[in-house]
């Protein structure tokens, strides 16, 4: 069943944009930050706090709070979450005054030290005792950190689990998977940064871009939302003549995505297209009847489509999507999330967002069109000539390409483990094939040039520093 | 004063927009009555990006141009760069009639013409036509054709071309303020007005204006323009490079470059460092100098060998002897000429506009080179003007312009 959802949550294109804030919890969670401004970032405020003054100051982030003044005296708490939790208790008004005024906060944060474990939840609390929408993307430790890392992450998951809208978690074992296996635990972080940065931004894209049809924040939590913790996620884009299939089997490809055999155990699946002004209805068309081979039939398909200017001839498709738990096909969306620990406002998404009107048949012409074509905006105007990005934007990811052996990354359901494990590695993946989705991901990093056309010069991407582009190690 | 002697320069620059108020005297002379100008948003690397935006930065500088100079402006001199701008050489002739033998103006006219027919882009627009040698009968050299006599005229010139829409853009900004626009301009071609003396022209030089965002270029060969461009490059390069570099905010390493930068490497202490105070009070974040300097190094290195192999695409540096001038804003890094003298192999100087009357030392700054490079422009044209009397946008000559 295809089903559409109308816009009745998102504002209308030329409304500000809808406030969000992505905030980085401990050390790992504030370099997760880094990256997500580094890769560029202008649609949402990023905030970092810690304990750890020394990691603070070296933040990028343009808002900063330390946690625990008095408490851990900027020193960090040692990986004790209870210190972590004791400090953001400590300084719960100045969390408040900086999540204030957000629709939607991202937390960032890497479970199984101190702060990210003890803080990230009461961060979660505060945001949504402040009325906002809350979605964690959090990693889990290494085996190798030892079991006292792991307790206390899957104790701080769950606790999130409870009270964020949604959780998105990466176990840093299969990111560890991802680079070569001599590669140090800086170049694992640094993929587990990418990837997290990934996912911050293709949903903040989902959110702010000018939708067509556009995706309600209820839709979106009821496809990040699972019952058995386990999320799927991909990313694809192309500017081919075959760019609508060859974007989604990117997509499909994607680790996140576990090749798309997960998929057909999806009980949602969330679909955004995004395309130039060229987009026609036929290409969505075709994308969401292939899309429709991969799932089963009572899969609720919810879709956006977005129009935006800067794509040019490119065509993305992002696809994020729960698993149903074995025993509630049937139940799906119904449930609401689960009582938070702390008793958060309970109603909040009801409150903001109006139940969709009886849903439509597919019937997207006329507000494909209405909307396709803008009055001539600047960007349009530039826009003139295509970008000549897509002929070849070379990966632009800072650290060393790493060799990947086998797909990687998923949600994780904190009870039921093992069995993915088992599931998730097959031993007749090719490694190349794996490192390209990766980096394929998203296409180039922008930074201050997101809105300029690519300096592209005898093949290279001159936006990328020169320092990266020759391989020459500054720190 | 008559507002017919006031002529008015405006640069919408990536990092910066400039307004430069100026008067023709009687004379002959020009005189700065004021300059304004306001920090540029929504502009990248050389081109408005976000319409609003740009608009308003335009009018703030404007506004403050006026209370600078106590003067009401109505037109402007706007000035154009990108990536998107090229040029060419070609030559154009015409053949005079049986019945006469002595060139006149019309011819003149009809030579440009006839040069210009050869096909750009469907998408661009001519910017500037600009003349460098006439050619009466196969005698070379010829500066002023007009009255001699001969049966075939020919003239090499050098064309600026650019995407309509882009260019168009600009005019919309500035018309929508509203402004009129006398003529758009390429900056460097501005710049070089000022930059540069008839002497140095003529001896051969290349102007390289480093800007925010792009890095615009101009090489004069025998007193005549024989290249231009511009590399979709620039200041904000070096600041993205050093904030993803360092790890630290756009606004730090902006700030970090244009106070501590250099290009020159090996010149630090060993472990020499600087201490990144940070605002919100949390301890310092200790740079190592080297580190910063080889970031800008390597960014400002590379740009200067790209546009080297480009220029080298023609045999016309080979006979610049004056050198390359460096001006806007990212000449002041410190060691710039030396890398640039290193790299293209002939001297380098950083420079500004050479003083014009009334020009005091606030605008003797690289970052104002191409706006002061408008007035000289405008009064060339404007001597040329009476005579043939055509104001359109795109599609005019002038031949007193070089
Ligand atoms: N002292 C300094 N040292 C190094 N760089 C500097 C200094 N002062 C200014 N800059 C740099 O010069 C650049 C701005 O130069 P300028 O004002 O000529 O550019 P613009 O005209 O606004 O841009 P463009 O012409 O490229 O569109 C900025 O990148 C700025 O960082
Ligand atoms: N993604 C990412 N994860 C990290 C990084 N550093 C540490 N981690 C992981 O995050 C967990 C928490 O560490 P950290 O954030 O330093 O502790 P905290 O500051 O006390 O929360 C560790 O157990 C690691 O698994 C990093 O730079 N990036
Ligand atoms: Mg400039
Ligand atoms: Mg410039």
């Amino acid at each position: 069943m295809i089903q559409l959802s109308k816009n009745y949550s998102l504002p209308e294109r030329q409304e500000e944009p809808i406030p969000i804030k992505v905030v980085g919890v401990g050390s790992a969670g504030s370099n997760a930050l880094d990256r997500v401004l580094l890769d560029g970032m202008d649609k949402a405020d990023l905030i970092a706090i810690n304990t750890d003054v020394q990691s603070l100051a070296s933040s990028v982030a343009t808002r900063k709070v330390q946690l625990g003044r008095s408490s851990t005296h900027g020193l960090g708490t040692g990986g004790d979450p209870e210190l972590g939790y004791q400090a953001a208790i400590e300084s719960a008004d100045e969390i408040r005054q900086a999540i204030a005024g957000a629709r939607m906060i991202f937390i960032c944060a890497g479970l199984g030290g101190g702060t990210g474990s003890g803080a990230a939840p009461i961060v979660a609390q505060l945001a949504r005792e402040a009325g906002s929408l809350v979605i964690a993307f959090a990693t889990l430790p290494f085996s190798f950190e030892g079991k006292r890392r792991a307790a206390q992450a899957q104790d701080a998951l769950s606790r999130l689990n409870e009270i964020a809208n949604a959780v998105i978690c990466f176990e840093n074992d299969r990111m560890g998977d991802m680079v070569a296996p001599k590669a140090g635990i800086h170049q694992a972080f640094g993929i587990a940064d990418m990837t997290i940065s990934q996912s911050v931004r293709s949903i903040v894209n989902l959110i702010q871009r000018p939708g067509l049809i556009r995706i309600g924040f209820d839709d979106l939590f009821a496809a990040l939302r699972s019952q058995n913790g386990r999320c799927l996620f991909g990313f694809g884009e192309s500017d081919t003549d075959n760019r609508a299939h060859d974007a989604l089997t990117q997509a499909l490809k994607n680790p996140l995505m576990d090749k798309g055999r997960m998929l057909s155990e999806a009980a949602h699946v969330l679909v955004q297209v995004a395309g130039g002004p060229g987009m026609t209805l036929s290409e969505v068309e075709i994308l969401m009847r292939e899309l429709g081979r991969h799932v089963r039939d009572h899969t609720q398909i919810v879709f956006g489509t977005a129009v935006d200017g800067k794509m040019g001839n490119r065509l993305s498709v992002t696809i994020i999507s729960s698993l149903a738990s074995e025993d509630s096909i049937a139940a799906q969306d119904t449930s609401p999330p689960s009582e938070p620990f702390l008793a958060p406002p309970p109603a909040i998404l009801e409150q903001v967002e109006e139940p969709p009107p009886a849903p439509p048949a597919i019937d997207i012409v006329p507000e494909t069109e209405s909307e396709a074509s803008p009055e001539p905006a600047p960007d349009d105007l530039i826009a003139v000539e295509p970008p000549v990005a897509a002929e070849a934007p070379p990966p632009p990811v800072p650290a060393p390409a790493p060799s990947i052996k086998k797909p990687a990354p998923r949600l994780i359901p904190p009870k039921k483990k093992p069995v993915v494990e088992k599931e998730a590695k097959p031993p007749k993946e090719k490694p190349v094939q794996a490192k390209q989705e990766v980096l394929q991901f998203e296409p180039v990093t922008r930074g201050r040039f997101e809105k300029s056309e690519p300096t592209i010069v005898e093949g290279q991407d001159l936006d990328i520093p020169t320092f990266l582009r020759k391989n020459i190690r500054v720190k | 004063m008559s507002n017919n002697d006031l002529i008015v320069g405006l640069e919408i620059g990536t990092s910066k927009i400039c307004v430069v108020v100026g008067e023709t005297r009687p004379d002959g002379t020009l005189k700065i009555l004021g300059v304004g100008q306001a920090p540029s948003r929504g502009v990248r690397k050389g081109e408005i990006v976000d319409f609003e935006t740009a608009m308003k930065c335009v009018h703030e500088a404007v506004v403050d141009a006026e209370q600078k100079s106590d003067v009401m402006i109505r037109s402007v001199y706007v000035a154009v760069a990108g990536g998107h701008i090229q040029s060419f050489n070609n030559r154009g002739c015409v053949i005079l009639p049986e019945e006469r033998d002595e060139i006149d103006d019309q011819d003149v006219e009809d030579v440009k013409i006839s040069a210009r027919e050869v096909s750009i882009p469907a998408q661009n627009a001519f910017l500037h036509s600009i003349i460098q040698h006439y050619h009466v009968d196969g005698q070379d050299g010829v500066l002023n054709p007009i009255g001699m006599l001969g049966g075939k005229l020919e003239a090499d010139f050098h064309i600026i071309h650019g995407v309509r829409t882009r260019i168009q853009n600009t005019i919309r900004c500035v018309k929508e303020l509203p402004l009129e626009v006398e003529d758009v301009v390429f900056s460097a071609l501005a710049s070089a007005q000022v930059v540069l003396t008839q002497h140095q022209k003529n001896l051969g030089a290349l102007v390289v204006d480093i800007g925010g965002g792009t890095t615009d270029y101009i090489l004069y060969v025998d007193g005549a323009v024989k290249q231009s461009g511009a590399l979709a490059i620039g200041g904000d390069h070096i600041t993205n490079d050093i904030s993803m570099g360092l790890r630290i905010p756009m606004a730090r390493a902006e700030k970090l470059k244009t106070e501590e930068g250099s290009c020159v490497l090996g010149n630090c202490l060993p472990g020499e460092t600087i201490l990144l105070k940070d605002d919100s009070g949390f301890a310092g974040k200790e740079i190592e100098r080297e580190t910063l300097n080889t970031i800008i190094h390597l960014r400002l290195r590379e740009t200067f060998e790209l546009l080297k192999r480009t220029v080298e695409e023609e045999p016309f540096i080979n006979y610049v002897g004056a050198g390359i001038f460096i001006t806007g804003g990212c000449s002041l890094v410190n060691g710039i000429d030396h890398l640039a003298g290193e790299i293209f192999e002939m001297p380098a100087h950083v420079t500004h506009a050479q003083t014009l009357s009334g020009l005091t030392s606030a605008v003797e700054n690289p970052q104002f080179s191409t706006a002061i490079g408008l007035l000289k422009y405008a009064q060339a044209v404007q001597v040329d003007r009476p005579r043939r009397g055509i104001t359109r946008i795109f599609g005019r000559f002038f031949s007193g312009m070089r």
